[in-house]
Protein backbone atom coordinates (compact mmCIF):
# COMPACT_ATOMS: atom_id res chain seq x y z
CA UNK A 1 0.00 0.00 0.00
CA UNK A 2 1.15 3.11 -0.97
CA UNK A 3 0.90 6.73 0.83
CA UNK A 4 -0.35 9.91 -0.98
CA UNK A 5 3.08 11.78 -1.19
CA UNK A 6 4.81 8.10 -2.60
CA UNK A 7 5.49 9.44 -6.57
CA UNK A 8 3.60 5.67 -7.16
CA UNK A 9 0.56 6.58 -4.93
CA UNK A 10 -3.01 5.55 -6.79
CA UNK A 11 -6.42 6.75 -5.18
CA UNK A 12 -7.76 2.84 -5.15
CA UNK A 13 -11.12 3.97 -3.31
CA UNK A 14 -11.60 7.03 -5.50
CA UNK A 15 -11.58 4.46 -8.75
CA UNK A 16 -14.47 2.26 -6.78
CA UNK A 17 -16.19 5.30 -6.15
CA UNK A 18 -16.02 6.50 -9.57
CA UNK A 19 -17.27 3.08 -10.80
CA UNK A 20 -20.12 3.28 -8.26
CA UNK A 21 -21.14 6.85 -9.43
CA UNK A 22 -20.88 5.64 -12.85
CA UNK A 23 -23.03 2.09 -11.96
CA UNK A 24 -25.37 4.69 -10.32
CA UNK A 25 -26.27 6.72 -13.90
CA UNK A 26 -26.85 3.11 -15.15
CA UNK A 27 -29.08 2.01 -12.80
CA UNK A 28 -26.43 -0.80 -12.43
CA UNK A 29 -26.64 -2.30 -8.55
CA UNK A 30 -23.02 -4.65 -8.46
CA UNK A 31 -20.39 -4.63 -10.70
CA UNK A 32 -18.98 -8.23 -11.67
CA UNK A 33 -15.48 -7.79 -12.96
CA UNK A 34 -13.67 -10.47 -14.80
CA UNK A 35 -11.43 -8.74 -16.50
CA UNK A 36 -7.26 -8.72 -16.06
CA UNK A 37 -7.56 -5.58 -16.79
CA UNK A 38 -10.38 -4.56 -14.26
CA UNK A 39 -8.95 -6.72 -11.11
CA UNK A 40 -5.30 -4.61 -11.58
CA UNK A 41 -7.08 -1.57 -11.85
CA UNK A 42 -9.33 -1.47 -8.87
CA UNK A 43 -6.99 -4.30 -6.37
CA UNK A 44 -3.99 -3.12 -7.36
CA UNK A 45 -2.72 -6.40 -7.11
CA UNK A 46 -1.54 -8.92 -9.99
CA UNK A 47 -4.20 -11.74 -10.08
CA UNK A 48 -2.74 -14.53 -12.53
CA UNK A 49 -5.26 -16.93 -11.58
CA UNK A 50 -9.41 -16.80 -12.61
CA UNK A 51 -10.25 -14.15 -9.97
CA UNK A 52 -13.17 -11.66 -10.03
CA UNK A 53 -14.28 -8.29 -8.32
CA UNK A 54 -17.39 -7.36 -6.95
CA UNK A 55 -18.15 -4.18 -6.63
CA UNK A 56 -21.54 -3.30 -4.66
CA UNK A 57 -23.32 0.18 -5.12
CA UNK A 58 -21.49 1.85 -2.01
CA UNK A 59 -18.68 0.64 0.13
CA UNK A 60 -15.79 -1.33 -0.55
CA UNK A 61 -14.73 -4.05 -3.28
CA UNK A 62 -14.96 -7.47 -2.07
CA UNK A 63 -12.44 -9.61 -4.59
CA UNK A 64 -12.38 -13.80 -5.02
CA UNK A 65 -9.53 -15.59 -6.45
CA UNK A 66 -8.55 -19.28 -6.17
CA UNK A 67 -7.32 -20.01 -2.24
CA UNK A 68 -3.84 -20.73 -3.15
CA UNK A 69 -3.12 -17.08 -3.84
CA UNK A 70 -5.81 -14.94 -1.79
CA UNK A 71 -3.37 -14.29 1.01
CA UNK A 72 -0.91 -12.75 -1.46
CA UNK A 73 -3.39 -10.70 -3.43
CA UNK A 74 -4.26 -9.68 0.01
CA UNK A 75 -1.14 -8.36 0.77
CA UNK A 76 -0.18 -6.90 -2.27
CA UNK A 77 -3.64 -5.10 -2.68
CA UNK A 78 -5.20 -1.83 -0.74
CA UNK A 79 -8.03 -4.32 0.38
CA UNK A 80 -7.82 -6.06 3.55
CA UNK A 81 -8.50 -10.17 4.23
CA UNK A 82 -11.63 -9.40 4.68
CA UNK A 83 -12.38 -8.34 1.33
CA UNK A 84 -9.82 -10.41 -0.64
CA UNK A 85 -11.62 -14.05 -0.40
CA UNK A 86 -10.30 -17.68 -1.61
CA UNK A 87 -12.37 -19.81 -3.69
CA UNK A 88 -12.06 -23.73 -3.35
CA UNK A 89 -13.82 -26.86 -4.84
CA UNK A 90 -16.00 -27.13 -1.62
CA UNK A 91 -19.53 -27.02 -1.03
CA UNK A 92 -20.49 -23.17 -0.23
CA UNK A 93 -17.10 -22.34 -1.65
CA UNK A 94 -16.56 -22.59 -5.38
CA UNK A 95 -16.27 -19.40 -7.53
CA UNK A 96 -20.35 -19.26 -8.51
CA UNK A 97 -21.83 -20.68 -5.26
CA UNK A 98 -19.37 -18.05 -3.34
CA UNK A 99 -20.12 -15.21 -5.58
CA UNK A 100 -24.09 -15.60 -6.01
CA UNK A 101 -24.10 -15.82 -2.11
CA UNK A 102 -22.11 -12.60 -2.00
CA UNK A 103 -24.08 -11.13 -4.68
CA UNK A 104 -27.98 -12.27 -2.91
CA UNK A 105 -26.37 -10.68 0.29
CA UNK A 106 -25.85 -7.05 -1.57
CA UNK A 107 -28.99 -7.24 -3.26
CA UNK A 108 -32.53 -6.69 -1.14
CA UNK A 109 -34.81 -9.78 -2.43
CA UNK A 110 -31.64 -11.00 -4.28
CA UNK A 111 -33.34 -8.99 -7.08
CA UNK A 112 -31.27 -6.31 -9.11
CA UNK A 113 -28.93 -5.71 -12.01
CA UNK A 114 -25.44 -6.86 -12.20
CA UNK A 115 -23.57 -5.42 -14.46
CA UNK A 116 -20.51 -8.17 -16.39
CA UNK A 117 -17.74 -7.77 -18.65
CA UNK A 118 -18.35 -9.40 -21.82
CA UNK A 119 -16.90 -9.34 -25.32
CA UNK A 120 -13.48 -10.76 -27.20
CA UNK A 121 -9.78 -9.09 -27.58
CA UNK A 122 -6.78 -10.53 -29.06
CA UNK A 123 -5.30 -10.68 -25.89
CA UNK A 124 -5.60 -14.16 -24.30
CA UNK A 125 -5.73 -13.10 -20.66
CA UNK A 126 -8.65 -10.69 -21.56
CA UNK A 127 -10.62 -12.16 -18.28
CA UNK A 128 -14.36 -11.42 -20.08
CA UNK A 129 -16.61 -13.65 -18.57
CA UNK A 130 -16.97 -17.24 -20.36
CA UNK A 131 -20.05 -18.27 -21.78
CA UNK A 132 -20.35 -21.34 -18.73
CA UNK A 133 -19.50 -18.01 -16.01
CA UNK A 134 -22.67 -16.60 -17.33
CA UNK A 135 -25.01 -19.26 -17.95
CA UNK A 136 -24.48 -20.22 -14.06
CA UNK A 137 -24.61 -16.74 -12.71
CA UNK A 138 -27.71 -16.88 -14.71
CA UNK A 139 -29.39 -19.75 -13.15
CA UNK A 140 -27.96 -19.07 -9.48
CA UNK A 141 -29.70 -15.07 -9.78
CA UNK A 142 -33.18 -15.67 -11.05
CA UNK A 143 -33.67 -12.37 -9.57
CA UNK A 144 -31.62 -10.60 -11.67
CA UNK A 145 -30.61 -8.69 -15.12
CA UNK A 146 -27.09 -9.12 -16.07
CA UNK A 147 -25.86 -6.52 -18.35
CA UNK A 148 -22.58 -6.05 -20.26
CA UNK A 149 -20.88 -2.82 -18.55
CA UNK A 150 -16.95 -3.16 -19.12
CA UNK A 151 -17.13 0.21 -20.73
CA UNK A 152 -17.77 2.15 -17.33
CA UNK A 153 -14.42 0.63 -16.23
CA UNK A 154 -12.66 1.13 -19.80
CA UNK A 155 -13.88 4.64 -19.80
CA UNK A 156 -12.93 5.63 -15.99
CA UNK A 157 -9.41 3.80 -16.97
CA UNK A 158 -8.42 5.99 -20.42
CA UNK A 159 -6.81 8.68 -18.87
CA UNK A 160 -4.03 7.67 -16.57
CA UNK A 161 -3.31 9.26 -13.06
CA UNK A 162 0.13 10.75 -11.85
CA UNK A 163 0.83 7.48 -9.79
CA UNK A 164 0.12 5.43 -12.94
CA UNK A 165 2.58 7.55 -15.56
CA UNK A 166 4.82 7.04 -12.72
CA UNK A 167 4.96 3.37 -12.54
CA UNK A 168 5.29 2.82 -16.22
CA UNK A 169 7.75 5.47 -16.04
CA UNK A 170 9.93 3.60 -13.43
CA UNK A 171 9.54 0.22 -15.49
CA UNK A 172 10.70 1.95 -18.50
CA UNK A 173 13.77 3.07 -16.74
CA UNK A 174 14.09 -0.97 -15.16
CA UNK A 175 13.72 -1.65 -19.05
CA UNK A 176 16.45 0.73 -20.36
CA UNK A 177 18.85 -0.79 -17.29
CA UNK A 178 18.32 -4.53 -19.65
CA UNK A 179 19.04 -3.00 -23.25
CA UNK A 180 21.79 -1.42 -21.40
CA UNK A 181 22.99 -5.28 -19.92
CA UNK A 182 22.13 -6.19 -23.40
CA UNK A 183 24.23 -3.42 -25.30
CA UNK A 184 27.32 -4.75 -22.47
CA UNK A 185 27.26 -8.21 -23.27
CA UNK A 186 26.66 -8.38 -27.35
CA UNK A 187 29.98 -5.88 -27.52
CA UNK A 188 33.34 -6.90 -28.27
CA UNK A 189 32.28 -10.20 -29.54
CA UNK A 190 30.24 -11.07 -26.75
CA UNK A 191 27.67 -11.83 -28.85
CA UNK A 192 29.52 -15.07 -30.30
CA UNK A 193 27.80 -18.14 -29.46
CA UNK A 194 24.76 -16.20 -28.02
CA UNK A 195 21.61 -17.24 -28.29
CA UNK A 196 17.85 -15.27 -28.31
CA UNK A 197 16.75 -17.44 -25.29
CA UNK A 198 20.36 -16.63 -23.47
CA UNK A 199 19.60 -12.52 -24.14
CA UNK A 200 16.04 -13.21 -23.03
CA UNK A 201 17.73 -14.05 -19.78
CA UNK A 202 20.30 -12.12 -19.14
CA UNK A 203 18.09 -9.04 -19.83
CA UNK A 204 15.35 -10.26 -17.21
CA UNK A 205 18.32 -10.95 -14.79
CA UNK A 206 19.71 -7.13 -15.06
CA UNK A 207 15.83 -5.80 -14.60
CA UNK A 208 15.09 -8.07 -11.94
CA UNK A 209 18.02 -6.85 -9.95
CA UNK A 210 16.78 -3.26 -10.95
CA UNK A 211 13.45 -4.19 -9.14
CA UNK A 212 11.45 -5.81 -11.91
CA UNK A 213 8.60 -7.90 -10.79
CA UNK A 214 8.32 -10.10 -14.21
CA UNK A 215 8.91 -10.07 -18.03
CA UNK A 216 5.48 -9.57 -18.17
CA UNK A 217 4.66 -10.20 -21.82
CA UNK A 218 2.44 -12.64 -22.47
CA UNK A 219 4.12 -12.95 -26.14
CA UNK A 220 7.07 -14.84 -23.91
CA UNK A 221 8.17 -12.67 -21.75
CA UNK A 222 11.45 -10.91 -23.65
CA UNK A 223 11.34 -11.29 -27.25
CA UNK A 224 14.40 -11.60 -29.17
CA UNK A 225 14.98 -12.41 -32.71
CA UNK A 226 17.78 -12.67 -34.68
CA UNK A 227 18.37 -12.90 -38.70
CA UNK A 228 15.23 -14.05 -40.79
CA UNK A 229 13.26 -14.28 -37.45
CA UNK A 230 13.16 -10.15 -37.41
CA UNK A 231 11.57 -10.25 -41.04
CA UNK A 232 8.86 -12.11 -40.45
CA UNK A 233 5.66 -11.14 -42.82
CA UNK A 234 4.01 -9.04 -40.24
CA UNK A 235 6.05 -10.52 -37.11
CA UNK A 236 5.34 -8.42 -34.32
CA UNK A 237 5.74 -11.23 -31.65
CA UNK A 238 8.91 -12.57 -31.24
CA UNK A 239 9.44 -15.01 -28.38
CA UNK A 240 12.66 -16.14 -28.07
CA UNK A 241 13.85 -18.89 -29.81
CA UNK A 242 17.35 -21.01 -29.52
CA UNK A 243 18.75 -19.63 -32.31
CA UNK A 244 22.38 -18.65 -32.54
CA UNK A 245 23.21 -15.25 -33.17
CA UNK A 246 25.22 -14.91 -36.73
CA UNK A 247 27.48 -12.34 -38.51
CA UNK A 248 25.93 -10.18 -40.57
CA UNK A 249 22.41 -10.80 -38.82
CA UNK A 250 19.89 -7.83 -37.33
CA UNK A 251 19.30 -8.80 -34.16
CA UNK A 252 15.63 -7.40 -32.07
CA UNK A 253 15.43 -6.82 -28.60
CA UNK A 254 11.74 -6.18 -27.52
CA UNK A 255 12.14 -6.44 -23.60
CA UNK A 256 9.73 -5.74 -20.66
CA UNK A 257 9.62 -5.21 -16.95
CA UNK A 258 6.64 -4.47 -14.56
CA UNK A 259 6.72 -2.08 -11.85
CA UNK A 260 3.63 -2.07 -9.42
CA UNK A 261 1.19 -3.71 -12.20
CA UNK A 262 2.93 -0.48 -14.26
CA UNK A 263 4.35 -1.82 -17.60
CA UNK A 264 8.04 -1.29 -19.38
CA UNK A 265 7.78 -2.46 -22.58
CA UNK A 266 11.07 -1.16 -25.62
CA UNK A 267 12.28 -2.52 -28.53
CA UNK A 268 15.92 -2.05 -29.76
CA UNK A 269 17.50 -2.96 -32.79
CA UNK A 270 20.91 -3.92 -33.75
CA UNK A 271 23.25 -5.29 -36.98
CA UNK A 272 26.04 -8.07 -36.18
CA UNK A 273 28.72 -6.70 -38.71
CA UNK A 274 29.71 -6.78 -41.30
CA UNK A 275 26.78 -4.81 -42.28
CA UNK A 276 26.08 -4.08 -46.24
CA UNK A 277 24.90 -0.86 -47.27
CA UNK A 278 21.25 -2.53 -48.02
CA UNK A 279 20.93 -3.17 -44.66
CA UNK A 280 21.89 0.27 -43.77
CA UNK A 281 19.24 1.37 -45.57
CA UNK A 282 16.42 -0.46 -44.03
CA UNK A 283 18.07 0.66 -41.04
CA UNK A 284 17.79 4.31 -41.63
CA UNK A 285 14.05 3.80 -43.37
CA UNK A 286 13.08 2.67 -39.68
CA UNK A 287 15.13 4.94 -37.44
CA UNK A 288 13.75 7.82 -39.50
CA UNK A 289 9.80 6.59 -39.35
CA UNK A 290 10.12 6.20 -35.91
CA UNK A 291 11.53 10.13 -35.43
CA UNK A 292 8.46 11.14 -37.20
CA UNK A 293 6.16 8.89 -35.43
CA UNK A 294 7.28 10.34 -32.39
CA UNK A 295 7.04 14.20 -33.21
CA UNK A 296 3.92 13.44 -34.62
CA UNK A 297 1.88 12.03 -31.51
CA UNK A 298 -0.20 14.04 -29.19
CA UNK A 299 -3.61 15.08 -28.39
CA UNK A 300 -6.12 15.72 -31.14
CA UNK A 301 -4.66 13.00 -33.67
CA UNK A 302 -6.38 9.56 -34.28
CA UNK A 303 -3.97 6.25 -35.13
CA UNK A 304 -5.99 6.43 -38.77
CA UNK A 305 -4.48 10.12 -39.27
CA UNK A 306 -0.91 8.26 -38.02
CA UNK A 307 -0.99 5.89 -40.30
CA UNK A 308 -1.72 8.34 -44.04
CA UNK A 309 1.25 10.12 -42.86
CA UNK A 310 3.54 7.75 -41.98
CA UNK A 311 2.81 5.27 -44.60
CA UNK A 312 2.65 8.46 -46.84
CA UNK A 313 6.16 9.37 -45.95
CA UNK A 314 7.25 5.63 -46.38
CA UNK A 315 5.86 5.46 -49.70
CA UNK A 316 7.83 8.54 -50.89
CA UNK A 317 10.90 7.05 -49.93
CA UNK A 318 10.16 3.67 -51.37
CA UNK A 319 9.61 1.45 -48.18
CA UNK A 320 6.01 1.39 -47.53
CA UNK A 321 5.93 -2.23 -48.27
CA UNK A 322 8.10 -3.13 -45.49
CA UNK A 323 5.80 -0.99 -43.00
CA UNK A 324 3.68 -3.29 -41.01
CA UNK A 325 0.35 -0.53 -40.96
CA UNK A 326 0.13 0.29 -37.35
CA UNK A 327 2.00 1.94 -35.11
CA UNK A 328 0.67 1.28 -31.64
CA UNK A 329 -1.00 -0.40 -29.23
CA UNK A 330 -3.29 0.31 -25.88
CA UNK A 331 -1.53 -0.24 -22.18
CA UNK A 332 -2.45 -0.10 -18.78
CA UNK A 333 -2.40 -1.51 -15.72
CA UNK A 334 -1.08 -5.48 -16.35
CA UNK A 335 -3.84 -7.00 -18.20
CA UNK A 336 -4.49 -3.97 -20.11
CA UNK A 337 -2.59 -4.50 -23.39
CA UNK A 338 -4.98 -4.34 -26.49
CA UNK A 339 -7.58 -2.10 -27.87
CA UNK A 340 -7.48 1.81 -27.07
CA UNK A 341 -9.99 3.76 -25.89
CA UNK A 342 -13.68 2.25 -25.90
CA UNK A 343 -15.43 -0.30 -28.09
CA UNK A 344 -16.89 2.10 -30.64
CA UNK A 345 -15.17 1.10 -33.55
CA UNK A 346 -16.15 -0.06 -36.88
CA UNK A 347 -14.97 -3.63 -35.96
CA UNK A 348 -16.48 -4.38 -32.40
CA UNK A 349 -13.22 -4.69 -29.82
CA UNK A 350 -10.38 -3.89 -32.39
CA UNK A 351 -8.85 -0.21 -31.92
CA UNK A 352 -11.87 2.55 -33.34
CA UNK A 353 -9.16 3.88 -36.09
CA UNK A 354 -10.56 7.25 -35.92
CA UNK A 355 -10.11 7.50 -32.01
CA UNK A 356 -9.32 11.11 -31.46
CA UNK A 357 -6.49 10.96 -28.42
CA UNK A 358 -6.81 12.96 -25.09
CA UNK A 359 -3.90 14.05 -23.06
CA UNK A 360 -2.92 12.22 -20.24
CA UNK A 361 -3.82 8.80 -22.33
CA UNK A 362 -0.65 6.29 -22.23
CA UNK A 363 -0.05 3.75 -25.27
CA UNK A 364 2.37 1.86 -26.39
CA UNK A 365 4.46 3.43 -30.02
CA UNK A 366 4.42 0.07 -31.28
CA UNK A 367 6.16 -0.37 -35.26
CA UNK A 368 6.91 -3.41 -37.01
CA UNK A 369 9.13 -3.41 -40.37
CA UNK A 370 9.75 -6.26 -41.85
CA UNK A 371 11.46 -7.77 -45.27
CA UNK A 372 11.04 -10.89 -45.47
CA UNK A 373 12.78 -11.08 -48.27
CA UNK A 374 15.99 -10.11 -47.09
CA UNK A 375 15.66 -11.61 -44.02
CA UNK A 376 15.63 -8.09 -42.44
CA UNK A 377 13.34 -6.30 -39.71
CA UNK A 378 13.33 -4.11 -36.95
CA UNK A 379 10.96 -3.07 -34.11
CA UNK A 380 9.71 -0.09 -31.96
CA UNK A 381 8.14 -0.24 -29.19
CA UNK A 382 7.56 2.43 -26.36
CA UNK A 383 5.37 3.42 -23.81
CA UNK A 384 3.63 7.28 -24.63
CA UNK A 385 2.29 9.78 -22.68
CA UNK A 386 0.02 12.14 -24.58
CA UNK A 387 -0.26 15.73 -24.00
CA UNK A 388 -1.39 18.44 -26.11
CA UNK A 389 1.34 19.41 -28.32
CA UNK A 390 3.60 16.03 -27.68
CA UNK A 391 4.46 12.99 -26.53
CA UNK A 392 6.66 11.93 -24.00
CA UNK A 393 8.10 8.56 -25.07
CA UNK A 394 9.32 6.86 -21.40
CA UNK A 395 11.72 4.52 -22.28
CA UNK A 396 15.03 6.56 -23.16
CA UNK A 397 17.69 4.16 -24.37
CA UNK A 398 18.88 6.40 -27.51
CA UNK A 399 16.86 5.41 -30.64
CA UNK A 400 19.53 4.32 -33.00
CA UNK A 401 20.35 0.68 -34.39
CA UNK A 402 23.59 -0.12 -33.43
CA UNK A 403 26.48 -2.37 -35.05
CA UNK A 404 28.35 -4.45 -33.31
CA UNK A 405 31.30 -6.18 -34.22
CA UNK B 1 -21.36 -50.84 29.38
CA UNK B 2 -21.38 -47.02 28.83
CA UNK B 3 -24.43 -45.08 28.75
CA UNK B 4 -25.17 -43.74 25.52
CA UNK B 5 -26.74 -40.33 25.08
CA UNK B 6 -28.59 -39.30 22.39
CA UNK B 7 -27.07 -37.35 19.62
CA UNK B 8 -27.53 -33.05 19.67
CA UNK B 9 -30.05 -33.45 22.74
CA UNK B 10 -29.16 -30.97 25.99
CA UNK B 11 -27.83 -33.72 27.49
CA UNK B 12 -25.47 -34.30 24.84
CA UNK B 13 -24.68 -30.77 24.41
CA UNK B 14 -24.15 -30.71 28.33
CA UNK B 15 -20.89 -33.94 27.69
CA UNK B 16 -20.01 -32.21 24.85
CA UNK B 17 -19.13 -28.53 26.89
CA UNK B 18 -17.42 -30.64 29.27
CA UNK B 19 -15.03 -32.84 26.80
CA UNK B 20 -14.32 -29.74 25.04
CA UNK B 21 -13.34 -27.79 28.45
CA UNK B 22 -11.34 -30.33 29.54
CA UNK B 23 -9.38 -31.51 26.48
CA UNK B 24 -9.01 -28.59 24.73
CA UNK B 25 -6.83 -26.15 26.29
CA UNK B 26 -6.16 -22.59 25.01
CA UNK B 27 -2.55 -23.34 23.43
CA UNK B 28 -4.48 -26.94 21.69
CA UNK B 29 -6.59 -24.28 20.13
CA UNK B 30 -3.86 -21.99 19.23
CA UNK B 31 -5.59 -19.02 21.23
CA UNK B 32 -7.94 -18.19 18.49
CA UNK B 33 -11.20 -15.89 18.86
CA UNK B 34 -13.54 -17.55 16.24
CA UNK B 35 -16.53 -18.94 16.59
CA UNK B 36 -19.02 -21.36 14.38
CA UNK B 37 -22.91 -22.50 13.69
CA UNK B 38 -22.96 -26.30 12.85
CA UNK B 39 -26.67 -26.06 11.10
CA UNK B 40 -28.37 -29.31 11.17
CA UNK B 41 -30.83 -30.51 8.02
CA UNK B 42 -33.34 -32.98 7.99
CA UNK B 43 -32.65 -34.18 12.05
CA UNK B 44 -34.89 -36.91 12.82
CA UNK B 45 -37.74 -35.33 13.77
CA UNK B 46 -37.61 -33.85 10.37
CA UNK B 47 -36.61 -30.15 11.70
CA UNK B 48 -33.36 -27.65 11.83
CA UNK B 49 -31.30 -27.69 14.59
CA UNK B 50 -27.66 -25.93 15.24
CA UNK B 51 -24.54 -26.16 17.25
CA UNK B 52 -23.15 -22.85 17.69
CA UNK B 53 -18.97 -23.02 18.91
CA UNK B 54 -17.55 -19.41 19.76
CA UNK B 55 -14.16 -19.78 21.63
CA UNK B 56 -12.38 -16.60 22.90
CA UNK B 57 -8.16 -16.30 22.72
CA UNK B 58 -8.76 -20.44 22.32
CA UNK B 59 -10.86 -20.38 25.54
CA UNK B 60 -14.01 -22.35 25.03
CA UNK B 61 -16.63 -19.73 25.96
CA UNK B 62 -20.22 -20.73 24.00
CA UNK B 63 -21.68 -24.23 23.02
CA UNK B 64 -25.27 -23.20 22.33
CA UNK B 65 -28.03 -26.27 20.97
CA UNK B 66 -31.07 -24.80 19.50
CA UNK B 67 -33.57 -24.34 16.74
CA UNK B 68 -34.07 -21.49 14.32
CA UNK B 69 -31.85 -19.13 13.27
CA UNK B 70 -28.40 -19.69 14.91
CA UNK B 71 -26.36 -16.61 16.33
CA UNK B 72 -24.51 -14.88 14.10
CA UNK B 73 -21.05 -16.65 13.02
CA UNK B 74 -18.01 -16.39 11.85
CA UNK B 75 -18.51 -19.42 9.78
CA UNK B 76 -21.57 -21.48 9.12
CA UNK B 77 -21.22 -24.96 8.03
CA UNK B 78 -24.51 -26.55 6.89
CA UNK B 79 -25.61 -30.12 5.92
CA UNK B 80 -27.53 -33.19 6.77
CA UNK B 81 -28.10 -34.73 9.61
CA UNK B 82 -26.82 -37.80 9.09
CA UNK B 83 -23.86 -36.30 7.65
CA UNK B 84 -22.20 -34.51 11.04
CA UNK B 85 -23.54 -37.57 12.88
CA UNK B 86 -21.04 -39.96 10.08
CA UNK B 87 -18.44 -37.12 10.96
CA UNK B 88 -19.03 -37.47 14.82
CA UNK B 89 -18.87 -40.95 14.88
CA UNK B 90 -15.43 -40.72 12.50
CA UNK B 91 -17.16 -42.13 9.92
CA UNK B 92 -16.16 -39.39 7.37
CA UNK B 93 -13.56 -36.47 7.97
CA UNK B 94 -15.05 -33.09 7.91
CA UNK B 95 -13.15 -31.64 4.82
CA UNK B 96 -13.73 -35.38 2.43
CA UNK B 97 -17.63 -33.74 3.47
CA UNK B 98 -16.70 -30.44 2.31
CA UNK B 99 -14.85 -31.51 -0.77
CA UNK B 100 -17.72 -33.81 -1.66
CA UNK B 101 -20.72 -31.11 -1.17
CA UNK B 102 -21.75 -33.15 1.61
CA UNK B 103 -21.35 -29.99 4.20
CA UNK B 104 -21.53 -26.56 2.82
CA UNK B 105 -19.35 -23.85 4.63
CA UNK B 106 -19.93 -19.82 4.47
CA UNK B 107 -17.14 -17.46 5.58
CA UNK B 108 -13.75 -16.41 4.59
CA UNK B 109 -11.93 -19.87 3.44
CA UNK B 110 -8.49 -18.62 3.64
CA UNK B 111 -9.19 -17.51 7.51
CA UNK B 112 -10.85 -21.41 7.49
CA UNK B 113 -7.64 -22.68 6.49
CA UNK B 114 -5.91 -21.69 8.92
CA UNK B 115 -8.75 -22.92 11.28
CA UNK B 116 -8.73 -26.40 9.48
CA UNK B 117 -6.74 -28.38 11.93
CA UNK B 118 -8.33 -27.29 15.30
CA UNK B 119 -11.70 -27.86 13.62
CA UNK B 120 -10.53 -31.32 13.49
CA UNK B 121 -9.29 -31.48 16.84
CA UNK B 122 -12.82 -30.15 18.03
CA UNK B 123 -14.61 -33.20 15.74
CA UNK B 124 -11.86 -35.50 17.33
CA UNK B 125 -13.33 -34.61 20.66
CA UNK B 126 -17.16 -34.66 19.89
CA UNK B 127 -16.34 -38.29 17.98
CA UNK B 128 -15.86 -39.70 22.00
CA UNK B 129 -18.81 -38.62 23.48
CA UNK B 130 -20.70 -42.60 23.43
CA UNK B 131 -23.73 -41.45 21.50
CA UNK B 132 -27.10 -42.52 19.83
CA UNK B 133 -28.12 -40.84 16.59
Amino acid sequence: MTTSNDPYYIDFPARIRNIQARMAQENIDVYLGSRLRTLSWTLDAFCPWRSFVVIPAEGLPTAFTFVIDAARVADDSWLDEDHVLGFVPMGGQDQIELIVDFIKDLLPGGKGRVGIESGMSNYLPEGNLTHYEYERYSEALPGCELVNAHTIVDALATIKDEGTVNRFREASRIVDIGHQAVRDALQNGGWKGMTETEIAGLAAYAMRKAGSEWEWSFTGGNEIASGYRTGLVGGACTPASRRELQAGEPLMIDIHAMFKLGLGDHSHNYLIGPVTDRQWWHANNFVDIVKLTLENYRAGTSPADLAEKMIGFADERGFSDYMVPGFEHGIGMMGDEWRIGLNDGPFPYWTNPEHVYQAGELLICAMQYACPEEDIGFRYENPIVLYEDRCEPLSLFPLSIDEIN
Amino acid sequence: MTEQIQYLTPAWRDEAEKRLKSELSPERMNFITSSMSNIYLDCPDGGTRYLFFRFEKGEFADLLLGEGEPPTAEFKVSGKYDTFAKISRAELGSQRALMTGKLKLKGNMVKALKLASIADRLNKVLSTIPAEY
